[in-house]
């Protein structure tokens, strides 16, 4: 899978001691638009142009499950700070419980971080831009639900979304209801949600680069059968499995490893 | 085809090879600046450590080792001529008592313990094959 050409992001760790999980990039030098995959994970974005006289816009970003389209003209860009999943309350607060699939622009933006407001004018430099997205998003202190939760997330990346939710329970030493709960308040999704993003990211990976067939790929990813696998391309990605198109912005899911990773 | 490497992923490379020392008088042989790799000195099949968060990127996955969860269906073995005193020493340095030595029909005395991540580790004498 090819990644378009302009994207690059840079993983931060260690993973738990921030709430930032990656400051990422992206560049266009012609009109059009692209298709994001859902990742679960709220962003806090600052959408600019080379022409400095455009001026920025922010958008804050809630966990998304559904695959969109975003349009643009040339030599947009984009900088963007992605939260950990268990951080989603920094930007949301406690409006984070409707934040499904939401993504607030501009005036709806600025209402829910109001620290940064006056941070979209005309001729703002990107490095102004990152430092003042990074600066707000870290320094917080994690509630020990979070901690938990985050314990969680850990678990079901480290599955690939196949642990159950009681699975899941027993190791964070709880029930599944209050597991539940804590995950949907901290994350803004349920367990199940989240830990399907994570199978169909980790299918994604399978089908292009196991070098086996689509259902070798399926049984690995956990899917019941292909039928299942391609189901859950459907609804996370407008795909099928047999029809993955070239160049989708697919953020590195797994918040790990070293650094700068360029497309 | 050679047996290599044993690679465990584990949390916390550090932690775990200072465990190791500790526990079981190993020494370190390599540690990455990264700190998400490490190796053992354990002669031409290595034990090494590596981080779990860096097998997502390779489309990996496993249930990962916790204490508090059941363990995976395999183990490493170490072997001395006394397993009484390292069996007391590993409990010691922090691993969980599961089999304290006892004599087996074939000859060997052996015993089991898990380590910090709840990892299976028996410390055993060695098997006389020509027995």
């Amino acid at each position: 899978m090819r990644l378009p050409d302009g994207y690059q992001e840079r993983i931060y760790t260690p993973q738990q001691a921030r709430s930032v999980e990656a400051v990422w990039r992206h560049e266009e030098s012609q009109a059009g638009r692209s298709l994001i995959l859902p990742d679960g994970r709220c962003d806090v974005i600052v959408r600019y142009n080379a022409d400095r006289a455009v001026v920025p816009r922010l958008v804050v970003t809630g966990p998304a499950t559904r695959p969109y389209w975003v349009t643009f003209e040339a030599w947009d860009r984009w900088i963007g700070v992605r939260l950990r999943p268990e951080r989603g309350g920094v930007l949301w607060g406690d409006a984070l419980a409707r934040a499904k699939d939401q993504v607030a622009l501009e005036d709806e933006a600025e209402a829910l971080v109001p620290e940064l407001a006056g941070l979209c004018v005309a001729g703002v430099s990107p490095a102004d831009l990152q430092q003042a997205l990074v600066r707000f998003v870290e320094g917080r202190a994690l509630s020990p639900e979070g901690h938990r939760v985050g314990e969680t997330v850990r678990r079901l990346h480290l599955t690939g979304g196949r642990f159950s939710v009681t699975e899941l329970a027993a190791r964070a030493g709880c029930s599944t209801r209050h597991l539940n709960r804590m995950f949907a308040s901290t994350v803004g999704l349920s367990v199940k949600a989240y830990a399907s993003l994570v199978q169909f990211h980790r299918a994604l990976r399978l089908v292009c680069r196991a070098g086996g067939s689509l259902s070798d790929a399926a049984f690995e990813a956990g899917y019941a059968d292909q039928a299942h696998m391609t189901r859950a391309m459907r609804r996370f990605g407008g795909f099928v499995p047999s029809d993955i198109p070239e160049g989708l912005i697919r953020p590195d899911v797994s918040g790990g490893l070293w650094g700068n990773r360029t497309a | 085809m050679k047996l290599g490497y044993t690679i465990i992923y584990v949390k916390n490379v550090p932690e775990t090879v200072a465990f190791y020392e500790a526990a079981f008088g190993l020494t370190q042989r390599f540690m990455h600046e990264s700190t998400l790799y490490a190796e053992m000195q354990t002669g031409n099949t290595v034990l090494s450590f590596s981080a779990e968060e860096v097998i997502e990127l390779d489309g990996l996955a496993f249930a990962p080792n916790e204490k508090s969860a059941i363990p995976a269906g395999w183990e490493i073995c170490f072997i001395t001529e006394d397993v009484e005193a390292a069996f007391e020493k590993a409990v010691a340095s922090g691993c969980a008592p599961v089999s304290k030595p006892h004599g087996v029909p074939w000859g060997q005395t052996i015993s089991y313990v898990r380590d910090l991540n709840g990892c299976l580790v028996e410390i055993a004498t060695p098997m006389n094959l020509e027995g």
